[in-house]
């Protein structure tokens, strides 16, 4: 039996993105014990690719004088097809204007007007410019300004530290277990709070804009810890991705003046969203896309065109050049020539972890944030520049929450962390000892390839019972998955099975909140229900796993001043 | 198509190049190369990766001699000996010179980051390299209290800070220096780069405190103007100018 290393912190946060690193900050501002465990290192994670901006009503644009957080936290909640909570949009709106200015002066180099105030484009949904950038490397910049705070604040990173399971005493989350990915050997963290700030699960989806890293570790490690996961069946399809690779191209694009055709040269979001145009919502624009594609308007029956031709080359690479770049690199396109090849693809996970405003999770100890959780401030659909804001504004919120509540939670007993460090122990043992079966990457990409076909932009009860039967089969090949290499330095192969781990858990919760939520709301459009019904789902899906059954039950959306309406653009 | 991979282990301390050989997808990179071997051929390579969209700064190697992002790295322009991508012109320096033999018509030849100890495969110990970033002090040390809404900064000065603020620490750099590859004690261009951000950020002291901070021989005059750095950059961030324009600011001050 080995010896395993225990590190006692009263504090641990899993995920070193923006919400993990705004949390920490935080946390040691006030004073506390606090440590970070990312399963790479902070600055590579998925908060770097956010292109487009931060929304906060700060009224800098010459047409934005009359913003304001009601009207932030207005489009918000119609844009999510009325399904956030809007106490939490109102707190998100309402901090929004001061996680910008902080960041600002934390050192962001944000893209400023002529008068020197921070910079503000217009982003879909929004009524007003409002959306601040650092040209479209917005969350380069914000990532490399925290990692610099947690660098001066002396945080202390566990880096490739891989997370494999929480640890829980009598239903309260008292740390978790994580394998160095550097020397093989697990590690134990016993933490009077532990806060999950690990991203989204994008690679669930064979086209997706997310990091390979992005495979929803936080929520199936709280999905297995009896914890809920909310909303799952809502996944925002990225109208605009590029072509081959699926990396975004952002929203930002059109807020610049882009447009996009159909093979007809025809500018087709007249026929979908005649005033918005391009800057409908995520959801509508996807659609969008998706529906003239599958008609047999789009080129090679696959994309789009977005064209930026018109904006000019000084504008393009003043506003737009981090899209310039990705166009020539990935696709050979410069953009101030040719239109750019863009299709929708899986971008954001509205659902997560069913946390609270502070973080808080109905499991004490244990706290989420970031795109993992779901407070709900995206309800059916996330408005573009809420994720970046979402990061900063819970993040801090969460580690502030924590801080308060530090003295008042005794000592973990340690004991737990040990019996869990055994427990995966042996399970990493046994995959290990497996030298035969089923090949991760086939699992994998079947995974991916039926998880967008058949729970993509569009749905149905055919095809989604399709897909859940697969679903079940994999499941059943996954349990024999084997990984060659028995290295104890670097197994990425081990790490890949792990991961694909958590897909595999959460694929049947987004699966099953989809086939049984029998509407079109935001993000999720059923072409058997094409109508929202208010009646029977205007609440909250919350997905229980329960000796190994997923139950689903339905909670009600908090509802405030903006009365659930018809959402027109 | 053929790829010549480094490999390493810690446990036997022994390298050595395996071949691999299958059909490239159009339009392929490096790194979907190397995810292929692992996927199919050999599950034990390692890598570091993570956006696969040249923004996160994970998978810099060095690719047929050259420092890149792999994620960035198309295969087949590779290959074409006409395509200015595969003739980045590099002053010499010894991780460059000989060492592996191969042919750049036929295969691809991966080598981990130079300069920096080599954990497994392609996986290099960033540790140094972040030790110097830690050292010039990379935070914003404004130069007045916070006031009540932003500080204001001209959009020319933004422009400025953007050559700059746009290093994803990718190390590319690090691995192309020449005086890095003989002096391990070098900040290199990306620490000093960073630097002299902090340096011409408006919100920070207009003087030459931030400047001195690398103001001894493995600092600002480390360098040698072989502007690899800039060569490699991935995203164009230019450390040779910085390091020029910030020893001109020490003399005048001296």
């Amino acid at each position: 039996m080995n010896d395993f290393q225990m590190h006692i912190h009263d504090a641990v946060i899993i995920g070193g993105g923006l919400t993990g690193l705004r949390a920490a900050v935080e946390l040691i501002n006030h004073g506390k014990d606090v440590a970070l465990i990312s399963k790479v290192h902070p600055l590579r994670s998925h908060s770097v690719a956010a292109q487009g901006g931060i929304n906060a009503s700060l009224g800098n644009h010459p047409e934005g004088g009359d913003d304001s957080a009601e009207l932030h936290a207005f489009d918000t909640v119609k844009g999510s097809d009325y399904l956030a909570d809007q106490d939490a949009v109102e707190v998100m709106a309402k901090e929004a204007p001061k996680a910008v200015i902080e960041l600002e002066h934390m050192g962001t180099v944000f893209s400023r007007f002529e008068n020197g105030k921070i910079a503000q484009r217009p982003f879909g949904g929004a009524g007003f410019p409002r959306t601040c950038f650092a040209a479209d490397r917005t969350g380069h910049n914000l990532l490399h300004t925290l990692y610099e705070q947690s660098v001066a604040a002396g945080l202390t990173v566990y880096e490739e530290f891989f997370v494999t399971s929480l640890v829980t005493d009598n239903s309260k989350c008292v740390g978790c277990v994580a394998l160095d990915i550097r020397t093989g050997e697990l590690h134990g963290f016993s933490a009077k709070a532990t806060l999950l700030a690990t991203g989204g699960y994008g690679r669930i989806y064979a086209r997706s804009t997310n990091a390979i890293i992005n495979t929803g570790d936080g929520a199936a490690l709280a999905l297995r810890a009896g914890v809920p996961l909310e909303d799952m069946e809502f996944v925002q399809f990225h109208p605009t991705t590029l072509f081959g690779t699926n990396i975004l191209m952002t929203e930002g694009a059109r807020g610049e003046g882009g447009y996009l055709f159909n093979n007809e040269h025809r500018r087709f979001m007249e026929d979908y969203a005649s005033k918005a145009m391009e800057l409908a919502p995520r959801d509508i624009v996807a659609r969008a896309i998706q529906t003239e594609v599958e008609a047999g308007r789009g080129f090679a029956n696959e994309y789009v065109h977005l064209d930026l031709t018109h904006l000019g080359e000084e504008k393009i690479n003043e506003r737009l050049p981090g899209i310039r770049l990705i166009a020539m690199d990935f696709a050979g396109v410069d953009p101030i020539e040719k239109p750019i090849p863009v299709q929708p693809g899986q971008h954001y996970s509205m659902g997560g972890i069913a946390s609270s405003a502070d973080g808080s999770t109905p499991m004490p100890g244990l706290y989420a944030a970031g795109e993992c959780a779901c407070v709900s401030v995206h309800g059916a659909n996330r408005l573009g520049g809420n994720s970046l804001l979402e990061t900063v504004v819970f993040g801090k919120l969460s580690g502030r929450a924590i801080a308060d509540r530090l003295e008042d939670i005794p000592d973990p007993d340690v004991k737990r962390v040990n019996q869990m460090l055994r427990i995966e122990d042996e399970r990493i043992r046994k995959l290990l000892s497996r030298k035969k079966g089923e090949r991760i990457a086939d699992i994998r990409s079947e995974l991916k390839n039926l998880m967008f076909a058949n729970f993509g932009v569009f749905r149905d009860a055919g095809s989604m019972k399709e897909g859940l039967d697969m679903l079940t089969d994999l499941e059943a090949r996954f349990r024999n998955i084997y990984v060659d290499s028995g290295d104890s330095v670097f197994n990425q192969a081990l790490i890949y099975a792990l991961e694909l781990g958590f897909l595999a858990d959460i694929a049947p919760v987004i699966a099953k909140g989809a086939l049984a939520r029998e509407e079109s709301r935001g993000a999720h459009s059923r072409r058997d229900f094409p109508a929202r019904d208010d009646e029977r789902f205007l609440v909250h899906t919350m997905a229980y796993l329960r000796d190994g059954k997923l139950e689903l039950e339905y909670a009600p959306v908090t509802l405030g001043k903006f009365e659930v309406k018809e959402r027109r653009y | 198509m053929k790829l010549k991979v480094y490999r390493y282990h810690p446990a036997t301390g022994q390298s050595r190049y395996d071949n691999f050989e299958f059909e490239a997808t159009p339009g392929m990179t490096v790194l979907a190369a190397l995810f292929y071997i692992q996927d199919n051929l050999d599950d034990s390579l390692a890598l570091r990766y993570s956006c696969r969209g040249a923004v996160c700064g994970s998978c810099a190697m060095l690719i047929n001699k050259v420092p890149r992002l792999a994620c960035r790295t198309q295969v087949a322009l590779l290959r074409n000996p006409e395509n200015d991508y595969s003739e980045v012109k590099l002053k010499p320096y010894p991780a460059i010179e000989g060492g592996e033999p191969f042919d750049s018509s036929e295969e691809v030849l991966v080598e981990p980051l130079p300069h920096l100890p080599v954990i497994k495969d392609l996986v290099v110990d960033m540790g140094k390299f972040f030790e110097y970033y830690r050292r010039i002090e990379p935070v914003l040390k404004p130069s007045d209290e916070p006031p009540a809404t932003e500080r204001a900064m001209k959009p020319d000065d933004v422009r400025e800070l953007e050559h700059y603020t746009n290093c994803i620490l990718c190390a590319s750099c690090f691995g192309a220096c020449p005086v890095d590859a003989s002096n391990s004690s070098y900040l290199g261009p990306a620490a000093l780069a960073k630097l002299y951000r902090f340096h011409i950020d408006p919100r920070e002291l207009k003087d030459n405190s931030r400047l001195q901070l690398a103001d001894y021989p493995d600092g600002w005059w480390g360098c040698e103007f072989h502007t690899n750095c800039k060569l490699v950059c991935p995203r164009g961030v230019p450390p040779n100018i910085a390091i020029g324009k910030a020893r001109v600011k020490l003399k005048k001050g001296k």
